[in-house]
């Protein structure tokens, strides 16, 4: 899917790297690491919204794909209703009006918000928000999905849902998501394969396939536990 | 409760003052010429209606037009300066000039430049004047204050620079906007009732002349009524602003006061 070869990210100073990674096609990666290690700018690099100071990007086929990107804050524009938020991808490429109202519409409902779709974003709840977004973000049905710790803003019962129904869209979809979060115990019930990143400028210091026999109650194991434990010595290590 | 609380309250105390006045007036028997009381003041606004209505008319036509002429002036430069920082690096700070030019100071030159027969147009230049900045730095600044992250969602679809200032930076700048226009709406009257005084009598009748004139003639009384449709006239235009504001923004509250 997407590949980083000796990526390195500098403004005045280094932040980010070198990085080199290969993100398989359809896996669900985590990233976590203290604050300034440059999750951000990895992603904000993988977006292709800013480039890379030196190395090399690669996607499949050599072509960017359609890509989803979803904030910490929803981000959503108040004036527009729901349904007119999950738009504006489709509205700004330009796509047949018909057809996005359509695809948009089913987006919506997927995410749980179907009958909200004329409500305007200061009508919704966090998690709303949170779900408009994560509509919008898939509605061009991209083959990636980029979260900036989308959840950290929600509280507890509407977090373990929406990883939930998201883990469901990634399974359903055939996408490729990168997920970057502060939490350990996150980014390892949600993904398959969790990098930590070291305090910047950022290099990857583990790179860890998540070793899930079961799906439900993935939880309670402990083998659940003891990748927990791992990272999470990882990161104290680095000092957070 | 509150609700009422905050339009009765004021009301009455205003009617108190208005009796107390009507009485320190009567008691002492001041004489009219020094200061009329609210009777005499009503009274004279009856009488003389057809003067005093077709001149707060008069203003009204100007203030508006100016304010309109300076909003739209005002919203089309913040946008011009959004898309070419030289622009505005160039032009603003002749803008801030204006803004702290005394208006009085520049309105004789202005006079002469249109034309003593050509008052009204005199007038509504140095109001558009006045009403122009808060329009024009609060659009500004509504533009800059676009979040980061709502650009890079932009970019990420690959918007143009068209697209980005009509779905995002002016609707985004539309509570900003509105704030200035309340400062501007305003503004605008004083600017035009400054620049009718300083036109003085001839061409322009709005109520800066009636004022000036009552005042020649010690009709303290018709001053007195001319100076309260002013106020009435700058309550009711801010008052409208509001409420055009606040339709605009029904919807999306929690932005509309950043
Ligand atoms: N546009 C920029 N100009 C200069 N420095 C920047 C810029 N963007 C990011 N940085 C710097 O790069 C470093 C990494 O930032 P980044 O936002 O990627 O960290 P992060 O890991 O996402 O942190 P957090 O967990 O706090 O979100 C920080 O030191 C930050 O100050
Ligand atoms: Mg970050």
């Amino acid at each position: 899917m997407l590949t980083f070869k000796d990526i390195v990210k500098s403004y005045e100073e280094d932040v980010l790297g070198p990085i080199s990674i290969d993100i398989k096609n359809k896996s669900f990666v985590s990233i976590i690491g203290p604050s300034g290690s440059g999750k951000s700018t990895f992603l904000r690099l993988a977006s292709g919204l800013i480039k890379q100071s030196s190395g090399l990007i690669g996607y499949n086929d050599n072509l960017k794909p359609k890509m989803g990107f979803v904030f910490q804050d929803s981000n959503l524009l108040p004036w527009r209703t729901v349904l007119d938020n999950v738009l504006l991808p489709l509205e700004l490429t330009k796509e047949d009006k018909s057809k996005s109202i359509e695809k948009s519409l089913k987006w919506i409902s997927r995410v749980g918000l179907g009958g909200k779709e004329d409500s305007f974003p200061n009508e919704l709840s966090g998690g709303q928000k949170m779900r408009v977004s994560i509509a919008r973000a898939m509605v061009q049905e991209g083959s990636l999905l980029l979260l900036d710790e989308p959840f950290s803003a929600l509280d507890e019962v509407t977090r373990r849902r929406l990883e939930d129904d998201l883990l469901e869209i990634w399974k359903t979809n055939n996408i490729t998501i990168l997920f970057v979060t502060h939490s350990v115990t996150q980014a390892v019930y949600l993904s398959e394969r969790v990098l930590v990143m070291s305090s910047g400028p950022g290099v990857i210091i583990e790179d860890l396939l998540i070793n899930k026999k079961i799906d439900v109650g993935f939880e309670g194991t402990h083998e659940f536990l003891s990748q927990v434990k791992h990272l999470t010595d990882i990161l104290r290590n680095e000092g957070i | 409760m509150y609700r009422y609380l905050s339009f009765i309250a004021p009301l009455l105390t205003f009617l108190v003052l208005l009796i107390f006045w009507e009485f320190l007036v009567n008691y002492n028997k001041v004489p009219l010429y020094i200061l009329p009381a609210p009777s005499d003041i009503f009274l004279s606004l009856i009488v003389n209606y057809k003067d005093l209505f077709s001149s707060a008319f008069i203003t009204l036509r100007i203030t508006l037009f100016a304010f309109s002429i300076a909003s739209s002036l005002a919203i089309l430069l913040a946008i011009l300066f959004s898309q070419s920082r030289l622009i505005e690096l160039s032009l603003y700070p002749i803008a801030v000039i204006f803004q702290v030019t005394p208006v009085v100071a520049i309105a004789p030159l202005i006079l002469i430049w249109v034309g003593f027969d050509n008052a009204e147009y005199a007038i509504l230049i140095l109001a558009t004047i006045v009403a122009f900045f808060p329009v024009l730095a609060n659009t500004n600044l509504g533009i800059k204050s676009v979040n980061e992250n709502l650009h890079e969602l932009f970019s990420l679809y690959g918007a143009g620079r068209y697209q980005r200032l009509v779905k995002l930076q002016i609707p985004f700048a539309l509570p900003f906007i509105l704030t200035g226009m309340k400062t501007s709406i305003g503004l605008s009257l004083i600017g035009t009732v400054v620049a009718e005084f300083v036109a003085g009598s001839g061409t322009s009748t709005g109520l800066a002349w009636r004022i000036i004139e009552a005042g020649n003639r010690l009709d303290i009384a018709k001053l007195f009524a001319a100076l309260i449709l002013l106020v009435i006239l700058g309550i009711f235009l801010f008052l409208l602003i509001s409420y055009i504001e606040k339709i605009v923004l029904k919807r999306w509250h929690d932005s509309s006061n950043i």
